[in-house]
């Protein structure tokens, strides 16, 4: 069957590049045989083209179909799912290629390729994966033009010019539009990308932290609205443990807690535990722009509070976010530095669960910690004590040994190198078996100053795990045993301290965090991370400061006054566009030329000469010769250049010549004759 | 009912297009003789962008809001790509060729503009006719034509044509529609017939060609070949040799017979005025053909035989309008 409606080339050419493209940009998230059969639709559509190809027949097409179908039920098992979605669309998409037998079959294609392309953002929506869907939307409007274009402006390169510039005069009326346009929110429940992500996850056990000790990737970002606080201060908690079961460390919230609702909504009224808490001075407001995590938990420096409509403090005071965090999101926090957290007396099933250890494990620990407790009654001297153990035995290495079944009591006893997991883990259950209520807090520590710009860089090796204590009439206080082994890591940034160790990084073996000590290299990192950032602030999270945005741009926030903005500003970025494409109507050099040649005519009628009516160029030229002698040279000169700027081949060139020689053409009246 | 409905607004809208674009020797197309609408394909696009709000805002994703907008703003700024590609262009009507009831005639259209904007492919249309596209290219006149089919003898007025571009996106059309003061003249439907028998007698021991219709002259004797000249049938030029690019060449027949004839009304007894007009206008165009001179005779005038073109359009024109207007405003 041959087709009912021949597609141009032109427009075939760019509408397959635009498939290439789309199959390129999801490479990573489709099934290797999407991909394969998009790369066999392609080379068919173009075998097709030069006929040397049949069409599918009608039995091969619903094969196809039928074979599309049931792969993608036997690769994902659902159909729900934002990676399936996007991999139906895709099947369809790829044997809508074996089908172009009108235009509107085409245009389909091309509108599927806008949408496709699109859908890439919400896989990844960095700064360099935005610009390359950016670009890859070109070819498609390219194509697009060349459907409705002629033979001459139909050409690849011809059509993706004009694509381009209209795009390019597309981009303010779009700023305007992204800037202005109100945002609704989420109208219903949507399936998000999920992939894996690293990060804190929500247990810990031996080696954990080491893992992410290797990673070089952000974790967030802070912003803060005064100083960046000393580096010591910068405890970001995350999550609270304090079930163990000998091996691993992980929540015991909600089912521990029974003092009222574990989560405290922003628009809720107070939970009865607010109380627990007290809040001294005023408090540190900063910003974090926190990457993926697939989880829902936040960090924020204790105790913070936070307004973000969807942020909720916990019972054990941290920020959860009503849903896991599936792509960067901003949120701002108040924390009270100086604090105190249940500073009365814990009560008993608050105790119980601080001070459970799990029976038949590091009976070792437990008879040392029974022991110093009768030495050492005095809480704070007990915490110095093991501290100072620590001080003196331990090594804080990014290579810890492999621990057996008693982690605790090899590691405190026998081992004594290991990452921040060991100490927090063995110092809390070395209190806890001292009768001292305790809890492993993990999050991240400390964060890389930004040289220029004023926010702090947490990355994924600023991970750590530390302990809190509670000391009766003092609350929960942070003991962070690493601290006692090496101080320098908490002192100073983590990557200064491990720069010179082979396993720092050692995941990410691309990053250009490991190249820091090249001085323009590391510089670079931070101007691009810098660029990062700001994409993450003014367009990721841009929903989060649209309000404050507007509100300092228009004074109020209403409909009247966004519309009017829209048709003010549109207006006002649509004008280039209209300038543009209006001169280039009235861009003719005859008319320019006869404008020019006027001015030469009314500069001699100024010093008395005026042109005769029917008088030609050539004939003035020849008056002013005998009227004004000083004045022949130049006269005949322009008269020659605009002669040939009139009827010469290269009209261009010799117009700008009479133009330049018209410049400097400046008669005055000393040079006319003056004869009656 | 609903038929009824859209019959009343059409017509009241062919009245508004009438009253808003007026018949005219040249139009200067600007802002208030062209409207502009989205196509289908622009509608779906809509669709596409409503879509792509969707997914941005049940996502909460800005990226894609941002890449929604660029997609409306450049279905935006297409309006004025698209307003500007036929804006400004200057339409005269040019010549109207004659041509024969029951075939079409001719409209030549003269494109220009002041500038030197490249417009793309304008579309020129007339209901039942295969439209013709242009592009016009810098400060040059291009004409175009229309071939317009044509059913009563007469003077046939340009019917309205539309020009229309959707160039560069295909989102958007700009239209117009224009009425020429042009009117081209319609010669009677060329109907077969024998000569009559002084004819086919004075044609002498030559086989008496059985039809008369131009286009099947070649059943007689072959002389040869000719430089084509203006004004000679378009049916007997040589294409085969035209195509092996040996120039334009008519075929020449001999059924040249030197007396000469009369295309007599009254030769025709018992039949209808038209059906004689058919005849008379195909003997008229086969005895053009040939050197004899022939004149022509009806009801009242007669017009004295003659050869060469001149004589033949002289002859159709008389045959066009018996009985009929002779302005040249006349409906057909």
């Amino acid at each position: 069957m041959r087709p009912l409606w021949q597609i141009p080339r032109d427009c075939l050419f760019w509408l397959l590049v635009s498939v290439v493209i789309s199959i390129g940009l999801h490479l990573e998230h489709l099934p290797p045989w999407i991909v394969l059969s998009g790369i066999v639709a392609t080379l068919w559509q173009i075998q097709l083209y030069r006929e040397r190809w049949r069409q599918p027949g009608r039995f091969i097409k619903w094969s196809l179909v039928g074979a599309c179908a049931a792969g993608l039920v036997l690769h994902y098992g659902r159909i729900s799912g934002l990676e399936p979605m996007v991999a139906l669309l895709f099947a369809g998409y790829v044997l809508k290629l074996l089908e172009i037998h009108h235009k509107r079959d085409a245009l389909v294609l091309l509108y599927l390729s806008y949408l496709i392309i699109i859908l890439q953002s919400l896989f990844s929506s960095s700064i360099v994966s935005s610009l390359l869907v950016f670009c890859a939307l070109l070819p498609v409007t390219a194509a697009l033009v060349a459907m409705h274009a002629d033979v001459e402006s139909r050409r690849p390169a011809s059509a993706l010019r004009t694509a381009l510039t209209m795009t390019l005069q597309a981009i303010p009326l779009m700023l305007v539009m992204f800037v202005v346009m109100p945002r609704m929110g989420s109208l219903w429940a949507v399936p998000q990308h999920s992939s894996g992500t690293t990060g804190v996850s929500d247990s810990m056990s031996p080696g954990d932290m080491t893992q992410l000790g290797r990673n070089g990737d952000v974790a967030f970002r802070v912003e803060f609205d005064g100083p960046i606080p000393e580096q010591r201060e910068l405890y970001w908690r995350g999550l609270v443990f304090s079930g163990f079961d000998g091996r691993r460390w992980q929540q015991e919230g909600p089912w521990g807690y029974n003092d009222g609702q574990f989560l405290q909504w922003p628009d809720k009224p107070l939970e009865a535990w607010d109380k627990v808490v007290m809040r001294h001075g005023e408090p540190l407001t900063y910003r974090i722009t926190l990457e993926a995590t697939n989880s829902p938990w936040l960090f924020a420096l204790s105790t913070p509070v936070s307004q973000s409509p969807t942020v909720a403090l916990s019972r054990d005071f941290r920020l959860v976010n009503r849903e896991p965090v599936t792509s960067k999101l901003q949120y701002s926090v108040n924390s009270w530095l100086d604090n105190q957290l249940e500073p009365d007396l814990l009560p008993g099933w608050r105790a119980r669960l601080e001070l459970a250890i799990p029976s038949g494990f590091n009976p070792k620990t437990i008879a040392v910690a029974q022991q110093w407790r009768q030495e050492t009654p005095e809480t704070e001297a007990l915490i110095n004590r093991l501290l100072a153990l620590y001080h003196r035995e331990f090594t804080y290495t990014l290579r810890p040994p492999a621990l057996g079944k008693h982690t605790v009591d090899e590691f405190l006893w026998d081992t004594k190198k290991g990452f921040c997991e060991f100490y927090a883990s063995s110092f809390v259950f070395f209190m806890r078996a001292a009768g001292v209520p305790a809890r492993v807090v993990v999050g991240y520590q400390g964060g890389e100053r930004h040289p220029t710009e004023n926010y702090l860089l947490v990355h994924q090796y600023d991970a750590h795990a530390w302990a809190e204590v509670w000391i009766e009439g003092r609350g929960w206080l942070r003991v962070d045993p690493t601290a006692a082994v090496a101080p320098e890591r908490i002192e100073m940034s983590f990557a200064d301290l491990f720069n010179e160790q082979d396993d720092f990084l050692a995941a990410s073996p691309f990053s250009l965090e490991r190249l820091r000590h090249i001085d323009w290299l590391n510089r670079l990192r931070l101007k691009l991370d810098s660029l990062d950032y700001a994409w993450a602030k003014w367009v990721l999270g841009y929903d989060n400061r649209q309000n404050d945005f507007l509100m300092n741009l228009l004074g109020a926030v209403n409909p009247q006054r966004i519309a009017l903005f829209i048709v003010l500003a549109g207006g006002i970025a649509l004008l280039p566009v209209f300038i543009m494409l209006y001169l280039s109507r009235e861009k003719n050099t005859w008319d320019q030329l006869d404008r020019l040649f006027l001015q030469f005519c009314s500069r001699l009628e100024k010093i008395g000469l005026p042109r005769k009516p029917g008088e030609g160029p050539r004939d003035y030229a020849q008056r002013i010769r005998l009227q004004a002698p000083s004045l022949a040279e130049q006269v005949d000169s322009l008269t020659r250049r605009y002669e040939r700027a009139r009827y010469a081949e290269q009209q261009e060139a010799e117009f700008k010549q009479f133009k330049a020689a018209l410049s400097k053409f400046k008669p005055g009246r000393k040079d006319r004759l003056t004869r009656p | 009912m609903l038929k009824r409905w859209r019959q009343v607004f059409h017509k009241r809208y062919q009245q508004w297009i009438f009253r808003r674009l007026p018949p005219v020797k040249k139009i200067n197309l600007d802002n208030r003789k062209l409207f502009i609408f989205p196509t289908h394909s622009g509608f779906v696009f809509f669709g596409l962008l409503l879509l792509l709000w969707l997914i941005a805002t049940n996502f909460e994703n800005n990226v894609v809001f941002a890449f929604t907008f660029l997609l409306t703003s450049l279905f935006i700024v297409g309006v004025f790509h698209t307003f500007l590609n036929v804006s400004g262009l200057s339409i005269e009507g040019g010549k109207a060729a004659p041509g024969f009831a029951g075939q079409a005639v001719e409209f030549e259209y003269l494109l220009s503009q002041s500038g030197k904007r490249r417009r793309c492919n304008i579309e020129f249309s007339c209901p039942g006719v295969e439209p013709a596209f242009v592009t016009l290219t810098g400060s040059e006149i291009k004409a175009i034509y229309l071939s317009i089919p044509v059913k009563q003898r007469g003077w046939f007025q340009a019917q309205r044509i539309t020009v229309k571009s959707v160039y560069p996106l295909g989102l958007l059309k700009v239209w117009t529609y224009l009425q020429f003061e042009m009117t081209a003249l319609v010669y009677p439907r060329v109907i077969d017939a024998p000569l009559p028998s002084q004819f086919a007698a004075k044609q002498g021991d030559k086989t008496p060609p059985q039809r008369y219709i131009p286009q099947n002259s070649g059943s007689e004797d072959f002389l040869g070949l000719e430089k084509y000249r203006l004004g000679e049938s378009r049916h007997h030029i040589a294409w085969k040799q035209y195509a092996r690019e040996q120039g334009l060449q008519t075929k020449h027949y001999a059924d040249a017979i030197d007396d000469e004839f009369w295309l007599d009304w009254q030769a025709l007894k018992g039949m209808d005025t038209e059906a004689r007009l058919s005849r008379l206008c195909a003997w008229a165009l086969h005895f053009s053909e040939g050197p004899q001179p022939y004149g022509l005779r009806l009801p009242g005038f007669e017009l004295p035989p003659d050869t060469g073109r001149a004589h033949r359009d002289a002859v159709l024109r008389e045959l066009a309008l018996f009985e009929r207007g002779r302005e040249s405003g006349g409906q057909a």
